[in-house]
């Protein structure tokens, strides 16, 4: 059994374990399916193969755990989508996932999370808000670029809306922007 | 919260998010997808923690 970790249509060969496989437009970068149990160690190994290859290219992370049995399975199941995926990776090239979240301690107001979402909005490609337990849990598509003004807006919303705790993570690669919505 | 407790709350405010996107988030391809139960244990454990750091960071109200 193989891994598929992400699409991509660079041509450059990943580092080993990892290998690319032609699927169409696309590639498919896979690895030796991992045994035994996952634990938050090997899904931070995980995570640090695919910001290493987003660094060097465009890329499209898949759902976690996919597997198949060989590379020709691995083409055979990414080529039908193979034009709707290379549409996803232009929506994706030069950007990165900022993901936020706004929490409220219990008992106290949510506080006004809608223009915490506005000016942040405002400042990405695309945004993605998902239902949670929390007030606001959303992901942000911003330009590499961008990142440092899109941080610098967290804080001062951080220091406009006291009553949340606004706790942001990234950059990651487009986890949340991978499938057309 | 001091540095040390800081840094372990980053830690799984970042873990969260980490599993959130790798079970929620990615292309879906079809295959065969494995999933370990204690990793959808680990969300909530972990949300559970961070609210908990949360609210003990707050200063008390004299």
């Amino acid at each position: 059994m193989i891994e598929l970790l992400a699409i991509t249509d660079d041509p450059v060969a990943p580092p080993p374990p990892l290998r690319l496989v032609p699927a169409g437009p696309v590639a498919v970068v896979v690895g030796p399916a991992p045994e035994g149990e996952v634990d938050a160690e090997a899904l931070w190994d995980r995570e640090s193969l695919l910001e290493d290859l987003m660094d060097e290219r465009a890329l499209l992370p898949i759902r976690y755990g996919t597997r198949v049995e060989d590379d020709a399975a691995a083409a055979a199941a990414v080529v039908p989508r193979g034009a709707e995926l290379a549409a996803a990776l232009e929506r994706v090239r030069g950007a990165v996932e900022v993901s936020v979240r706004a929490i409220a301690p219990e008992g106290e107001e949510a506080g006004d999370v809608g223009a915490v979402h506005a000016r942040l909005s405002g400042l990405a490609r695309e945004h993605a808000r998902h239902d949670g337990p929390e007030p606001l849990r959303a992901a942000y598509l911003v330009d590499r670029a961008g990142v440092d003004v899109f941080v610098a807006a967290v804080r001062e919303l951080q220091q406009e809306h006291r009553g949340l705790s606004i706790l942001c993570t990234g950059p990651w690669p487009p986890y949340s922007f991978a499938e057309p919505r | 919260m001091s540095k040390t407790s800081q840094a372990i709350a980053e830690r799984e405010v970042a873990l969260v998010d980490l599993v959130d996107r790798l079970l929620g988030g990615g292309v879906v391809i079809a295959g065969e997808i494995t999933l370990a139960v204690a990793d959808v244990d680990l969300v909530h454990v972990s949300l559970r923690a961070l609210v908990s750091s949360v609210e003990k960071a707050r200063p008390q109200e004299p």
